[in-house]
């Protein structure tokens, strides 16, 4: 099962930007002052809804399902970063997970499958409880391909798993530098503010 | 609710120590229970650990949380008596997820939930297999997690149950038992060990162990059961009521039956049930309102009343003066009392309504085949004890049914079948009330539960429990039937033709239900009308008659079950001849059980037609409303949803049950 896209896998990412800790790229500039747009105060609406924008266009395409969203509610006042700090243990641990499934796969002699079965399973967990949806549908098919035994189907699955990884990561990249925008913008006060 | 958040917190406080090292001090249950619920969650998937931690932590949860099994298990170990819950991830890489919970099922007896981002039936059906208390699928969402307290509950209500059930042998019947805390908890972990490990039919026995008083310890060899029968239990009430209440001891009472092969060790534990079945039905008459009191209290005889109930319900029912659902609700009363018990009471229920369905004609057993229990094997003896009045008891059992697929590996499944079981009876007794009073005659109730003496081995348990307090005098007895362990309630589905016997089955269900209110209620209208048989003196005449009066009475019962009024004729007609002597067992037993379990009834009332048409022998018991999905849990939904009157069948087929039992 392919899913049909085009582009390689690095099409959906922006440049070369790292996987790390969320960082400001490209932040708008006014082209009076040259300052960032945050920073003039004038941003924070247009912010929120460059964010609610990205949001819908994710559920839309179901990159994103409402368990995303029961992570948004979970964050309060007691745990203020909590959604980006689970997506950023998620990426992390995600990307050992597929490291492991890619090593697994390209030893020749892999017979392994019941521990690619585990893998899967922990990825396909971790996923699903932050709402990646696409991409835990993936893992579905690649535990199917696992079980029987499918080395082709296993490769597959694993090449798309990981363009639906880098697709989700980028776009949670994108979402959280909004967020972060937003926040600082919505601190700085000035009269002109509404 | 208000009952609920007092009983959790006791069983808390209870529980904690019954774990062992916790004592009472130790455990503070906060008012706002169940905030402050000390969770344990282990997962080696950082991810979810964090998210289950925060939404724990939103539910105002205690949360510890470790990513190794090994390092959870030993911090179990340092610590114990400090966590309530352990939540678990199956697939780990240190251990096995049901490793781990096998072992601290084992060691800390405490209620494990497993994780897993494997929904597929046939891994939730593992779950359940080794025992998980509950099997939740990622992603996990919070309203699951704020549910978790229940198992909790449950599992500790179920504990101290037992213990008190151990701890109420009055004749020193307990000796062969030795210590009794050292053999409650190790019954406990037997049936713990029972339920995690194989559920098949040496679950029945295991429970039988635990639950009979008159059982010897589970290590020595089984003796042949005592059937108390009716007449035998006759002979015994006539022999107290000679000797005095006060004053009746096994060893005179022996002298005075004077019966061949009655060893005074089976005299006494039947005592003992006697006496908790009286206990219980005079508490309930001082207490009309306190449930949480007589639900307590009676805690240990339940068991035992339990099976009683059963009798008592069937006997009723069987006199045609209770509809089905009563009888029903009043099976799920006393099924629901004992834990162990549900397993039997689900077989019985099928039986039953068969058999009332059929009319004269034995109950089919076959309709205990599809709960897929370890019952089955009884149907055959069954289905000669099954006179028309099972019908009753067969709806009761029918509710039952669902239960038994909780049961499944589940210790605490009884508590959501003794939510039932209470509003089951208070319908139940309604029933009965008005077809009492329309037929001015006593039931042969108590018959059915004399049949007990067919039974084969399996179901020999109950049988003692139930058919001995015909006439009960004292509705305590039915509780004491109730208590008569899950065991008895296999006996009740063979017995199905005793409304005592039915009456006992489900009492035992209906045990845990935290909405013991109604079934106080249930109780206190018997004494009302029959003030001689708290006071226990009442000869069997007397009993008599006032079950037919204890049995309307508590059809003060909430809720109407609807249903089977035309299988209540055929009852009726085919146990015209028998109202002697059973009416007695019967309206007692009932009593006692409607008071616990309340809930049962509406369950009954709507599962009754369902069940009649649905063909019992298809093995349905439920419509539940949660589908197929195989949780653990599925108890609470059925006691939650009795008040609606859901559907509660459960869609498991007779085979999932059979292969969940069989491996």
């Amino acid at each position: 099962m392919r899913d049909i896209r085009p582009s390689g896998r690095r099409d959906n990412t922006r440049g070369e930007r790292k996987y790390g800790l969320f960082q400001v790229i490209s932040p708008s500039r006014s082209a009076k002052t040259g300052l960032p747009l945050w920073l003039l105060g004038l941003g924070v609406d247009r912010l929120r809804t460059d964010m609610s924008r990205l949001l819908a266009l994710l559920f839309h395409q179901g990159v994103l399902d409402e368990q995303f969203l029961q992570l948004q509610q979970l964050q309060d006042g007691s745990c203020p970063n909590f959604v980006s700090e689970v997506i950023n243990i998620y990426f992390h641990e995600s990307e050992k997970l597929l490291r492991n499934l890619r090593g697994l796969l390209s030893d020749r002699e892999f017979s392994d499958y019941k521990k690619m079965g585990i893998h899967l399973n922990q990825f396909m967990g971790s996923s699903s409880s932050i709402g990646a949806k696409r991409v835990r549908n993936v893992c579905v098919a690649f535990r199917a391909a696992s079980e029987q035994n499918n080395r082709a189907g296993c490769l597959r699955a694993l090449e798309l798993l990981e363009h639906e990884y880098c697709y989700l990561k980028n776009k949670l990249h994108e979402f959280f530098q909004i967020e972060q925008q937003r926040v600082l913008a919505a601190g700085v006060r000035y009269p002109i503010q509404n | 609710m208000a009952t609920m958040q007092k009983m959790p917190q006791s069983s808390l406080g209870a529980g904690s120590s019954n774990n062992g090292t916790c004592k009472g001090g130790e455990v503070v249950v906060p008012d706002q229970f169940p905030a402050g619920l000390r969770v344990l969650v282990v997962d080696d998937d950082t991810t979810c650990l964090r998210i289950i931690e925060q939404m724990l932590r939103r539910c105002l949860y205690n949360v510890t949380t470790s990513s190794q099994a090994t390092a959870a298990l030993k911090l179990l170990r340092d610590k114990k008596g400090c966590f309530d819950v352990v939540l678990s991830d199956v697939h780990m890489p240190d251990m096995d997820g049901f490793k781990l919970l096998e072992r601290v099922g084992l060691e800390m007896d405490l209620p494990v939930i497993m994780m897993s981002a494997d929904g597929r039936t046939s891994a939730v059906m593992r779950g359940i297999r080794h025992g998980a208390c509950d099997y939740l699928i990622k992603p996990i969402r919070e309203e699951e997690l704020k549910n978790i307290w229940q198992h909790v509950v449950r599992k500790k209500w179920n504990e101290s149950k037992e213990h008190e059930n151990s701890g109420s042998l009055e004749d020193g019947d307990r000796n062969k038992r030795g210590g009794e805390d050292i053999d409650y908890s190790s019954s406990v972990n037997e049936v713990a060990e029972g339920v995690l490990k194989s559920q098949k039919k040496r679950r029945e026995s295991k429970e039988d162990e635990e639950g009979e008083i008159e059982n010897d310890d589970p290590s020595s060899s089984k003796k042949p059961r005592v059937v108390w029968s009716v007449e035998l239990h006759q002979q015994f009430v006539s022999a107290v009521n000679q000797l005095g209440i006060d004053k009746a001891v096994p060893k005179r009472i022996l002298e005075l039956m004077n019966v061949p092969g009655l060893t005074r060790e089976n005299v006494a534990s039947h005592l003992q049930k006697f006496r908790l079945y009286l206990k219980r039905l005079s508490g309930v008459a001082q207490q009309p309102g306190g449930i949480p009191n007589s639900f307590c209290g009676p805690v240990d005889s339940n068991l035992k009343l339990g099976s009683l109930g059963r009798f008592d319900i069937q006997a009723l029912a069987a006199s045609g003066q209770i509809p089905p659902q009563t009888l029903a609700v009043l099976q799920a009363e006393l099924l629901g009392r004992p834990a162990g018990g549900l397993l039997l009471p689900t077989m019985d229920q099928p039986a039953l309504l068969q058999a009332s369905l059929q009319g004269p004609k034995c109950v089919s057993v076959d309709h205990g085949v599809a709960f897929g229990q370890p019952l089955m094997k009884c149907q055959p003896g069954m289905s000669r004890q099954f006179p028309q009045s099972v019908m009753s008891a067969e709806d009761v059992n029918s509710g039952f049914g669902a239960w038994p697929s909780n049961n499944l590996g589940l210790k605490g499944a009884s508590s959501s079948l003794a939510g039932l079981s209470t509003q089951n009876s208070n319908a139940v007794m309604n029933i009965l009330q008005q077809q009492q009073q329309q037929q001015q005659q006593q039931p042969i109730l108590s018959e059915p539960g004399h049949s007990i003496n067919v039974q084969p081995s399996c179901l020999v348990a109950p049988s003692r429990s139930a058919t001995t307090f015909p006439s009960g005098n004292n509705p305590a007895s039915i509780n004491q039937a109730n208590n008569y362990n899950r065991s008895a309630i296999i006996d009740y589905s063979l017995l199905s033709p005793q409304s005592s016997n039915s009456s006992q089955g489900v009492a035992l269900v209906l045990d845990r239900d935290p909405k013991t209110t109604g079934v106080l209620s249930g109780y206190s209208a018997p004494n009302s009308v029959s003030p001689p048989a708290s006071s226990g003196s009442a000869n069997v005449d007397n009993v008599s008659n006032r079950q037919i009066q204890n049995s309307s009475i508590p059809f003060t019962a909430t809720r109407q079950l609807t249903g089977f009024s035309p299988n209540a004729s055929d009852i009726r007609s085919s146990y015209g001849p028998r109202s002697g002597n059973m009416l007695d067992q019967g309206p007692l037993r009932d009593l006692g059980f409607v008071g616990k379990g309340t809930s049962i009834p509406s369950r009954f009332a709507v599962d009754d037609p369902e069940l009649a048409a649905a063909n019992l022998s298809s093995g349905k018991f439920y419509g539940e409303n949660s589908g197929n999905r195989v949780k653990l849990e599925p108890n609470l939904d059925f006691v939650n949803n009795d008040k609606v009157n859901p559907p509660v069948m459960q869609q498991f087929s007779p085979n999932d049950l059979m292969s969940v039992f069989s491996e």
